[in-house]
This record gives C-alpha cells, structure tokens and sequence, in this order.
C-alpha cells in the first residue's frame, strides 16, 4: 500500500520498558524491553491476558505516557523525551484515542464532543461545528448532535467516542478493548467502522481486544504476556 | 472560554459551592457594613465641618476653660476679616416644667447676635431667627462682669425635649444648676429650634438655649453674691469673611492675629480639624481592612478548598481532556472561571448582606447606632474595589486547584 499520508508515522521502539513506582517495594515492571516496529498505515491487534501491559504499552505510543526505558521514536524523531506539554501537542494533532468506557465527557452534547480537540486546536466555531457535524454523520448519528452521552446507548456512546477520535485527522488511532462493553452486534458495527475509517485515513490502528472474531480483522497480530512482546504475526505486508 | 463546563458543574455538588458563597458572602459582609457606615459617619462629621458657619475655634483645656469670655470676643470680632465671634458655654443643667422631676437638659449659653451668624445654612434654619432671647449683644445683664443689669429670663428649647414635656412657646419653665433645687429660677420659653442629625445622644436632643450671662450667672462657682463669675465659656466660634474664608493664607493670618491676643488657648482652623478627622479616618479604614482580611483569608480558603474538591471529583473529565491533548490553560480556565463566578457570586451576596444588616440596623438598633446606620455611605467605586480585590484572590484559589488538576497522572485519572 503506497497511499499512506505523510501525517502517519512510522513507530519504532527499542527496548522499551515502563516501571510504575521504580525502587519501591510496590515496584510494578509493566513492559519488560519492547522491541517493534509499527509501519505507518498497518492495522495491529494486540492481545493477551489482563494485566499483561496492553494498556500501558498503548498510553506510551499515544504519548500519554513516557518511557521509564529505551528508546521511543516517531518517523526516526525521539519522542520518548519530550515534556508533558509537548507530548499534550503533539497527542492533540496525531492520535486518535478510542477507550474501552467510551470516556465521553458527560457535561457536553455528542457534538461539543467531538468539537472538544478541535476547539483547542482553535478551529473556527463553524467550522469546528460542521466538522463535527460530518463525523457524526459518518458513524451513523446524524440527528444525535445535541444528545448528551446519558441519553445515548453504550454503542451510539462509543460512535462519538470514534468520531472524537477521528476530529483532528489523526495518523494514529489507539483503540483500546474498545468494543468490550458492547454486545456482539454492536461489537461488530464498532468494528466495521473502525475498519472503514482506518481505511478511508489510510491511519495506523492499534486495537488491544480479547476477541478472536475482532483480532481476525486485523492484517498483523500481536500477543503480549507479563510486559513482553510473545508473537507477532503478519507483519509483513504486501 | 471554557464557561459551559464550569456553569453546569455549579448543579454538582450545590451544597458545597453554597457553602463557598456563603463564607465569602460572610467575608465581604463585613468590610461593607464597616466601610461604609465608617465612611458615612466621619463624611457626615466632615461635611459638618466643612459647612459650619464659622472657621476658626478657640478653646482650651480643662471644663469651661475660656475666662472673660465676653471681653474676648469683642476684641476677637474687632480684627480685621472677622465677621462673628461666638461664645459658647454649654452645662448640663435641671429644667422643671411642671412635674416635680426635673428632666436633665443641656443648657448652651451664647450671645444671640453672635451665635446666629456662625450658624450654617443647614443649622440656620432650624433656629428662629433673629434668637428671641432679649438683648443680641449680652452686655446688658452682664454689666461688665456684675450681672447686676436687668436680665431677660428667656429660653429656647428644643423641639424633641418640647414634645417630650408637653412645652410650648409662652409656657414658664424653671432652671436650676445641676442638683441645686434652691437656685432654680423661672424662664419664659420664647422659641423652639430644632436639632441638627449629629451625636448628641438622647440628652444633647433635650436641650436649651439661653443668654450666655444667664447661664454663667445660675451656674456660677459658688452661690454666695461675692462670688467672681470668671466670664467662662467652652469655646470662642469665629466667623470671617467669604473671601478670607476661602483662603488658607488669609486664614491663618487671622489665626495668628487671635493666637496673639490669647497665647494660652488653642485656636484652630476647622480645615485643620478636618484633616484631623479625615486621617483619623483613613486609620480607621486601614484597620477595618485589616479585620475584614482575616474572614476574606477564611472565605478563600474554603474556597480553595472546594475547588480542590471539585478537581478530585471531576478527575475523570480532567483526565479525558488532558488524555485527548487539551491545553493545559484549557483545563484552568474552567477551574479558574468556576472561582471566579464563586468570588463574584458570593461577592455580590456579601455586599447584599451587608446593605440589608446597615438598613436594618437603620430601623431596628439604638438610638446612636440607628443614627449612625442611617449616614451609611455605600461608595460604588469601594464596593467595585473589594470585589475587585476577592476576585483576584479567588484566582489563587483557583491556581492551586488548577496545579493539582495538571499533576494528576493521566493514567490514574482514567482508571
Ligand atoms: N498507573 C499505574 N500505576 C501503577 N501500576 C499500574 C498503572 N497502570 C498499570 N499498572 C500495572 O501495570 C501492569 C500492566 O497494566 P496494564 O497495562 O493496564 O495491563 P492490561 O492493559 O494489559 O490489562 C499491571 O500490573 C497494572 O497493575
Ligand atoms: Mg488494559
């Protein structure tokens, strides 16, 4: 696939590692040396037990998060150094974060929502509202714009969730269990979308899920267990 | 910017911002009750000396402490720009009007031609005028300090002590020095004047205006006729000329000319007072302040508090807005709107509060306190002030909670 934008990075990390609470007796060593590299444009499953480092792996390539070891880079530039304020920068732009509880703010309709990353990126009030207006449709709630996240079910919740994602172009999408709270037709539909945006972006997506039926969507599979990288299949594309 | 989210989290939680407005509206209670009936009350005593008929006091230490009161303000009268000079005498003295209690009244000797032209505007109405009390110049009873000339008994008493004891014009009411019985002596009241708003308390509004010799002579030291009445007065009031009146230098000139003739009083100009007064004042605000400080200190902790609070129960929505790549100004802002519409709400509250404690304090308290309530100046640009003042400390509330909002861990926010 050469039609991948310039916007989408390649990933590399080299031995990377996070520990929570280093040199403490309540020391937590989440990922364990990580060697990978995600091309720009791949869809990646990641799976493996609870507890095993998926989330913490995800929050450190959507820059949530820094490295405690190794080397982080984004099309070859370190960003495992960067400050709080610049990762906040640079995640705004370029990753699209979809959580497993939605994380809607409950304050604001779908639309202000899906407004939010936009608003701070200082997208003018009409502009941002068309935008927004257009995401919603593309997931499917057209109509929806002034529901607040209460008045939404938990698979209309997730749509706002992916059309928020999806409000600055980012390169990067991270979505994590994201269909674990949903039954299994709406577990299909978040899929289906997820795999048409990607495709429509030419956007990497990295989706952390315990579903077979979901991970078979993707072209490349990971496998982690106790903050390693066990298996990683259909890396190579065509 | 971010005002939605601050307004609508005003709904969570109620009881707490209630309580927040409420400490800060308790806190600004107070320097508006204190502020302004402080300010009413000396602006009031300041007008009073601003707009007193006359300008230059002489007085001196001790009770009655002016001797050869009379001679003094012939000579006084006499100099040049001088237009009135004005003895006053004023002795807590028993009236007798029919009853066999006396009602205490304070009883202030002047000469009526003097005393009317030191008079202001406002005073001047509330007395007739020319003072019916016999004789303008006084000279004639005191007969060169024998008071063996004919006196004319006539007194003018005021409207409240009038009311009070059921007097009219024409009635005879009897005198005497404060517990002396046996001297008391029939006046004719020839006049009622009424009392200017000022402190006098319940017995400065029951009192009596009669002949300075009259009253120097009742309240004499020492009953038996040999006795030298000293001529005693309080103070000397001098009027000048307009056009002296309005100049500080022309003043002062006069007051050294009158310094010259009594060395051993005190002779001071009402702008000198006056400037007494306004610093007295500024003293008194300074110190309001200080005391209002310490509950504005108390109301902003709460305040601080409560920010905190929100800031834990919303770390969900903070932890969102931070995961998405928020600002972290954006993420303040709200914290910092919410402060401030808790500042100015409780601000606003405050300032409420305390207009209804001085109105009420103006219908319902003492005598004395009513009066002052009732001069209660509430000056916009002081208010505007103290609101200023809260809202800009309500933003270090905010800072605080602000900087505990952008500490937290992300990760943890979202778990
Ligand atoms: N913020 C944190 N502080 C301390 N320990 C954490 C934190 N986040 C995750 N962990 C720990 O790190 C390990 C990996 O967690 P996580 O990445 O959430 O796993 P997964 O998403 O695969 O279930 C777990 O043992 C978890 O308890
Ligand atoms: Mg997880």
């Amino acid at each position: 696939m050469n039609t991948v934008s310039p916007d989408v990075p390649v990933i590399r990390l080299a031995g990377v590692s996070r520990t929570y609470f280093p040199d403490t007796p309540e020391e937590v060593r989440a990922l364990r040396g990580i060697d990978l590299t995600l091309e720009a444009g791949e869809f990646v499953s990641v799976e493996g037990p609870s507890g095993c480092g998926k989330t913490t792996l995800l929050n450190l390539l959507g820059l949530l998060d820094a490295p405690t070891g190794g080397d982080l880079r984004w099309d070859g530039r370190s960003v495992g150094t960067l400050s709080d304020r610049e990762r906040a920068r640079l995640r705004l732009r370029a990753v699209g974060f979809i959580f497993q509880r939605f994380y809607l703010l409950p304050t604001l309709t779908a639309r202000e929502n899906v407004e939010l990353p936009m608003r701070a990126l200082g997208v003018p009030r009409a502009e941002r509202t068309r935008q927004a207006s257009d995401l919603l449709g593309e997931v499917g709630l057209s109509g929806r714009e002034r529901a607040y996240p209460h008045q939404l079910s938990g698979g209309e919740e997730q749509r706002v969730a992916v059309a928020r994602a999806l409000a600055n172009r980012p390169g990067l999408l991270l979505a994590d269990e994201p269909t674990g709270e949903l039954d299994s037709a709406n577990t299909r539909a978040i899929l289906d979308l997820l795999v048409r945006v990607r495709e429509s972006r030419s956007a990497t997506l990295l989706l952390v899920t315990h579903n077979p039926e979901v991970a078979a969507r993707a072209s490349r599979h990971l496998a982690m267990r106790d903050g390693q990288v066990v298996s990683d299949v259909g890396g190579s594309r065509p | 910017m971010r005002w939605r989210p601050a307004g609508r989290s005003l709904r969570h939680s109620r009881l707490q911002r209630v309580l927040a407005v409420a400490a800060i509206a308790a806190a600004v209670a107070l320097p508006v009750i204190l502020i302004s009936v402080g300010g009413g009350v000396s602006a009031h005593e300041l007008a009073n000396l601003q707009n007193a008929g006359y300008q230059l006091v002489v007085s001196a230490s001790g009770v009655h402490g002016i001797a050869q009161a009379h001679r003094l303000s012939l000579q006084i009268d006499a100099l040049g720009g001088v237009t009135a000079a004005s003895p006053i005498l004023s002795v807590p003295i028993d009236a007798y009007s029919g009853r066999a209690t006396p009602t205490p009244v304070l009883a202030e000797g002047v000469v009526p031609g003097a005393f009317g032209p030191t008079l202001s505007p406002a005073e001047g109405g509330l007395f007739p005028s020319p003072l019916p009390l016999g004789d303008p110049t006084d000279l004639v009873h005191y007969a060169n300090g024998t008071y063996r000339g004919p006196a004319t008994n006539s007194v003018l008493i005021s409207t409240p002590y009038a009311l009070a004891d059921h007097i009219g014009i024409g009635t005879q009411i009897r005198l005497a020095p404060t517990a002396n019985l046996s001297l008391a002596v029939a006046y004719n009241v020839t006049g009622l004047f009424g009392i200017p708003p000022t402190f006098l308390g319940p017995t400065g509004a029951f009192s009596i205006l009669l002949p300075l010799s009259n009253l120097q002579e009742m309240t004499g030291y020492g009953a038996a006729p040999t006795a030298v009445v000293p001529d005693a007065a309080d103070t000397i009031q001098v009027a000048v000329g307009g056009d002296i009146s309005r100049s500080p230098s022309a003043l002062a000139g006069v007051q050294s000319e009158i310094r010259a003739l009594v060395p051993y009083y005190t002779v001071t100009s009402l702008t000198q007072e006056a400037e007494q007064l306004q610093s007295a004042a500024a003293v008194l605000t300074g110190f309001y302040l200080a005391l209002s400080s310490v509950g504005l200190t108390v109301g902003l902790l709460f305040l601080a508090l409560v920010l905190l609070r929100r800031v834990e129960s919303d770390q969900r929505s903070i932890g969102i807005r931070r995961a998405l790549g928020l600002p972290g100004w954006s993420i303040a802002t709200g914290i910092l709107w919410e402060g401030l519409v808790l500042a100015l709400l409780g601000s606003l509250f405050g300032i409420l509060v305390g207009y209804g404690v001085v109105e009420g304090l103006a219908m319902w308290a003492t005598a004395t306190v009513q009066e002052a309530a009732q001069l209660a100046d509430f000056v916009p640009l002081t208010l505007l002030e103290i609101v200023g003042g809260v809202a800009g400390l309500s933003l270090l509330a905010s800072a605080v909670a602000s900087r505990s909002a952008l500490r937290l861990e992300i990760g943890e926010a979202l778990r």
